[in-house]
């Protein structure tokens, strides 16, 4: 299975580990109300598709980049990939990111 | 004083050399390396005239070298200055950024052909899994190699220089070895 790197191009996934959905990147607030809640389902509760999913790897035997990969879970068709760095910066308020506000 | 001696990443007194047929292998203890990463909305500094290259890229200028490692995150190499505080010299050329010294960390291996490049590609083809066709001069990768994580340089079509953990220096040149006696001996 190759592993199309949005830097490095096609990379074989053994140099690649599976984190799971990418979903992960999405922290909830530990000091909002209901954060128990929120956690109990950030940890422990995951959709399990039968088809198109969207999935953390890690470049460890590369250039040490977090991917979200898309990948189809009955064909194992990858259908994209990008820096999980960008995707987490363009879900995120403008002041979170660094930027002036 | 205890008399005390500095032994090579492989324990030797001298850098370890294998010549066969048309390959030859060096263990390069004379290289200096530095790490370089960007401090978050920086901008890039320029090195001794070296523009720090982009993904997958090695750029040469003199006596020192970089590599792409990560996003904003470059190595820097010093040939022949493995003795010298080659940190603070790359930190003073690059105000803002970080840098950390590496050298003690990673263990150099230069691979050069005297017949061409043909050596070189097969020699790849054997060792790491990237296209050598797609990987010429001035290319550099991080990737693995019989399980360990090294960087792969192009330094030119006949040379190439593996760097790896310098714990496991006895290994990776174990498997430099054993494929560049097979390649040479395979030979009609």
């Amino acid at each position: 299975m190759l592993i199309p790197h949005p830097l490095l191009g096609l990379r074989d996934a053994q140099e690649f580990s599976y984190l799971g959905d990418a979903s992960l990147l999405d922290r909830p607030d530990g000091l909002a109300e209901k954060a128990g809640d929120a956690f109990f389902s950030y940890v422990y509760l995951r959709e399990n598709p039968a088809g198109v999913h969207r999935e953390l790897w890690f470049h460890e035997q590369g250039d040490r980049s977090w991917l979200v990969v898309t990948r189809n879970t009955v064909t194992h068709e990858i259908l994209g990939a990008e820096l999980a760095r960008d995707v987490a910066l363009r879900s995120r308020s403008p002041r979170e990111r660094g930027d002036p506000a | 004083m205890p008399d005390l001696k500095p032994i090579t990443a492989l324990g030797g007194d001298t850098a370890r050399r294998l010549h066969h047929g048309a390959l030859e292998l060096e263990e390069n203890t004379e290289l200096a390396l530095a790490s370089l990463a960007l401090r978050r909305g920086a901008t890039q500094p320029t090195l001794c005239g070296i523009d720090l290259p982009g993904p997958g890229a090695w750029a040469l200028s003199d006596e020192i070298a970089a590599f792409w490692t990560g996003p904003d995150q470059w190595m820097v190499e010093g040939q022949n200055r493995a003795d010298s505080d080659f940190a603070s010299e790359v930190a003073a050329l690059c105000p803002g950024c970080s840098v950390t010294q590496q050298t003690d960390g990673f263990a150099a291996f230069e691979i050069r052909s005297s017949a061409g490049e043909t050596p070189i590609l097969q020699l790849m083809a054997k060792l790491v899994n990237i296209d050598p066709i797609r990987f010429p001069s001035g290319s550099a990768t991080r990737t693995g190699l019989e399980h360990m994580s090294v960087f792969v340089i192009r330094r030119a079509a006949h040379h190439i220089a593996i760097l790896g953990m310098r714990s496991a220096a006895g290994s990776i040149w174990h498997a430099l070895e054993k494929h560049i006696l097979r390649i040479e001996d395979r030979k009609p």
